[in-house]
């Protein structure tokens, strides 16, 4: 407030700084991405090589259908950590369903229950039980991730079923389907957020709760619907995780998919108490992180460095916003 | 004039987003003197009172403290400067003990840069025998009852060896022997020269106590001058104002059919046995002091809380409201107090915040259609004159009188024909007030059903047709807009009297 203030008062050029400062509060994400991506083409040639571009794209896939759920939830003023145990449980129970139907629409159909069901209990958690989101998806994290270890006695669990890997492993035209996936769930949540009420009230209820309820707005169920939403959301990721491989480890798979799902939506601008975010900032979100992770890659940078230039990159991105 | 006041802020001009709050206001006060300032809700005394406390920069004047020029650039340069502020909402550490409260930022340590926690009791309990009152320093304060932690604020300044104390409405939440007390520590402060400002509404009391009077209306100074040779009567007019017409606006005319009934409504420690009526086209006022269970009241009504008992009935029907959205269902709207807090979503647009609680009315498909929600806020612009430029800028970007017609314009697309305002020109400057009583005035025109609760009784006076008084959760009179008057309301606000029979 004080910021635009001094802005509108300040004699030199106020429209000219004004609009700057407007294009970078809107677009910060962007333009940060195409600085990192003119660096990146810059730094390795190899870099812009069109399956390398591809590959990219297929590594953010996982997370960032994840990120997707994330931006809904931090959006409404919470938090979720417990997707990457979730994706771990639903997918060793979709293996296990799918191994004993012999039915690849039963193990999808498995994986997303298993999710969004998580999903609710988080949602009432919340909800209902006032518990801070914080605590009651910690609690979910690890009991989620308990069970998955018990159910596949701490091993992986691996698909039977033929064409189930098809998933995950094919291809129309130049994108693989997890990339496709991902455009079109990102398309759906857009729509969701933008052109649904369900969309404008996670906005309401993240900038200001009291008030939203005092609008008639049944905030109750608008937050059972944003974590049981990020759950199905996990499902499907978990579907293509499984698919991949044709196993899920219950002790390694989604471990911290949050961190990076949370550092994606950080990046992309949304706040952390809510009411404010896009998740067009979310998709560059994980588009920078994807570029950085390639970058080190391709660079040889020891993968135990790569957690650091991470860590650098969200404090960053965060200071950026609290200037604005 | 060689002597110099103790304080003197001259010429103090400031304005908050363009709206001026206070202006050309300059304040003396002299050592060992009890200054009372005075004025409406809405005054500019908080903002005067925060720029010498440095919560505030002024845009233009001086501030002198003993005849220097200073720039009080943060509160810790007044309290260096011994300057004390006693805000009305108390500014208590909860979760520590009485002592700690007391010597919070000043903690006296041993030699060894341990707390001498000893020393600290030993004048903590030293003060508070000072004002008579016996509390173990060792309490954990959200033990202590309001009035407790008002002492121990006062005290706290003491502690502080203040030359000047700054105190808004000290009293509300006092009973009178406490009252009483502070007065008497009040008039010993002032023999050892100590000045204190003294922000309240109660009349009778500052004549009590104080020696000069400065009075602002609307950012204005209107007059200063000592307490002697003025009677309260006087003064009020003087807060009140002769500018703006206090006519009643109301013009009786013919209500409509039974629109809300409440019969014994009923929330353990908050509010009991609330009956009242609203028909078509009146309005009816609330009105008490602060913590007499008005807001409580209505949030309960609207069910924001849940917890109360009794019979609501909407247009003769029995209703069970226990969410906000029932009360929508039912055909009542809420304008809620503290606007910022409860009623505008500051990271939505304008239009946004207009249509939330009716998307219904802007959906095909479930889809919002964008054009609908545009050309549908253009007609509330037109209808409610909304002044703004773009209603796609957020909604905290507009002035708080734009706000509130905003949150009116939610309520009628909501199609709600019982609509309650609490506070309804909170914060809105007077100007634009008119423009809200008259947008109420219109409503109940067109059969709408109006309920003001305001802290204010003159508002209430203006435009309802019925006031009902509260006080501790009970109303406990009730008028016709006619007959009121606003020394009666606040005999029964206050609990001083209280009235068995009611109309309406």
């Amino acid at each position: 407030m004080a910021n635009i203030d001094t802005k509108q008062y300040s004699p030199e050029s106020p429209s000219m700084k004004s609009r700057m400062s407007w294009l970078w509060s809107e677009y910060s994400v962007i333009i940060a991405f195409v600085i990192i991506y003119i660096g990146a083409s810059a730094m390795n040639p190899r870099f812009l090589d069109m399956n390398n571009q591809l590959n990219i794209l297929m590594q953010v896939s996982i997370i960032g259908i994840i990120a997707l759920g994330m931006t809904v939830v931090m959006l409404s003023g919470g938090i979720d950590l417990s997707v990457g145990s979730v994706l771990a449980l639903a997918g060793v129970i979709s293996v296990l369903a799918l191994n004993a139907s012999g039915s690849i629409l039963i193990g999808i159909f498995t994986a997303l229950l298993v999710g969004s069901f998580a999903g609710f209990l988080n949602g009432l958690m919340v909800a209902k039980g006032r518990i801070a989101s914080f605590i009651a998806t910690l609690g979910m994290m690890a009991a989620a991730r308990s069970i998955a270890l018990y159910i596949a006695e701490g091993g992986s669990v691996s698909g039977e079923v033929s064409g189930f890997t098809a998933i995950a492993n094919s291809d129309f035209w130049i994108f693989d389907f997890p990339v496709l996936i991902f455009f079109v769930m990102a398309v759906l949540i857009y729509i969701l957020m933008h052109k649904t009420r369900f969309g404008r009230y996670v906005y309401a209820l993240g900038s200001n709760e009291k008030a939203a309820m005092l609008s008639a707005i049944r905030v109750d169920r608008i937050k059972i619907g944003v974590y049981t939403l990020i759950g199905t959301l996990v499902g499907v990721a978990a579907v293509i995780e499984t698919s991949r491989l044709n196993s899920i480890s219950s002790s390694s798979s989604g471990a911290q998919y949050e961190l990076d799902a949370i550092a994606a939506v950080i990046i992309g601008g949304t706040r952390m108490t809510g009411g404010r975010g896009k998740i067009i900032g979310t998709i560059f979100g994980i588009l920078i992180l994807g570029i950085l992770n390639n970058m080190m890659n391709l660079m040889n940078v020891s993968p135990h460095l790569q957690g650091f230039v991470k860590g650098l990159i969200i404090i960053i991105a965060v200071v950026f916003q609290k200037r604005e | 004039m060689t002597s110099h006041p103790f304080v003197a802020m001259n010429n103090i001009k400031k304005s908050f987003n363009g709206v001026p709050v206070l202006k050309n206001v300059t304040l003396e006060v002299e050592q060992g003197e009890i200054h009372a300032l005075l004025g409406e809700n809405g005054a500019g005394k908080s903002t005067l009172m925060n720029i010498l406390g440095g919560v505030h920069q002024p845009d233009s004047g001086q501030i002198f403290i003993n005849g220097e020029e200073v720039i009080v650039a943060n509160p810790h340069f007044s309290q260096a400067h011994g300057i004390s502020f006693i805000h009305q909402e108390l500014n208590m550490v909860g979760d520590l003990r009485v002592y700690e409260n007391m010597f919070l930022g000043s903690e006296i340590r041993n030699t060894i840069g341990f707390l001498n926690v000893e020393e600290m009791c030993r004048q903590t309990q030293e003060i508070l025998a000072e004002l008579g009152v016996s509390i173990n320093p060792k309490e954990y304060v959200r033990n202590l009852a309001t009035s407790y932690k008002q002492l121990i604020e006062i005290s706290k300044a003491l502690l502080h060896k203040s030359r000047l104390i700054i105190m808004d409405e000290p009293t509300t939440s006092l009973a009178e022997h406490e009252v009483n007390r502070l007065f008497v520590l009040m008039k010993n402060l002032k023999k050892s020269g100590v000045s204190i400002i003294y922000i309240s509404h109660k009349l009778k009391e500052i004549q009590e106590v104080c020696d000069r009077y400065t009075v602002l209306r609307d950012g204005q100074l209107v007059k200063t001058d000592t307490m002697q040779n003025e009677n309260l009567e006087v003064i009020t007019k003087l807060m009140v104002g002769k500018a703006i017409s206090q006519e009643r606006f109301v013009h009786d005319h013919v209500y409509g059919d039974m629109a809300l009934e409440v019969e014994g409504l009923t929330s353990a420690g908050l509010f009991k046995d609330i009956d009242f009526t609203v028909r078509r086209g009146q309005i009816v006022g609330f009105t008490g002091l602060a913590g007499d269970g008005r807001t409580e009241l209505f949030e309960s009504l609207f069910g924001y809380r849940k917890k109360y008992a009794g019979i609501v009935k909407v247009k003769g029907k029995t209703v069970k409201i226990n969410h906000p959205r029932k009360a929508l269902q039912a055909g009542l709207g809420y304008v809620p107090k503290d606007r910022k807090e409860n009623a505008i979503i500051k990271d939505l647009s304008v239009i946004h915040n207009m249509s939330l609680s009716s998307m219904g009315n802007f959906e095909r498909m479930g889809f919002i259609q964008d054009k609908k929600e545009q050309q549908q806020f253009h007609t509330y612009k037109e209808a409610l004159n909304i002044k703004v430029h773009n209603p796609r800028i957020t909604i905290d970007k507009l002035s708080g009188g734009n706000q509130q017609k905003v949150i009116i314009a939610k309520w009628l697309e909501a199609e709600t024909d019982i609509l309650i305002f609490d506070n309804p020109t909170q914060g809105i400057d007077v100007g634009a007030k008119q423009e809200i009583y008259q947008q109420i005035l219109t409503l109940a025109k067109l059969g709408k059903a109006i309920i003001i609760l305001s802290s204010e009784a003159p508002e209430v006076m203006r435009i309802c047709h019925t006031i009902h008084v509260m006080y501790h959760g009970e109303i406990t009179a009730s008028f016709t807009g006619e007959e009121a008057n606003e020394e009666e309301i606040m005999h029964y606000a206050t609990g001083a009297k209280r009235e068995g029979e009611k109309i309406g």
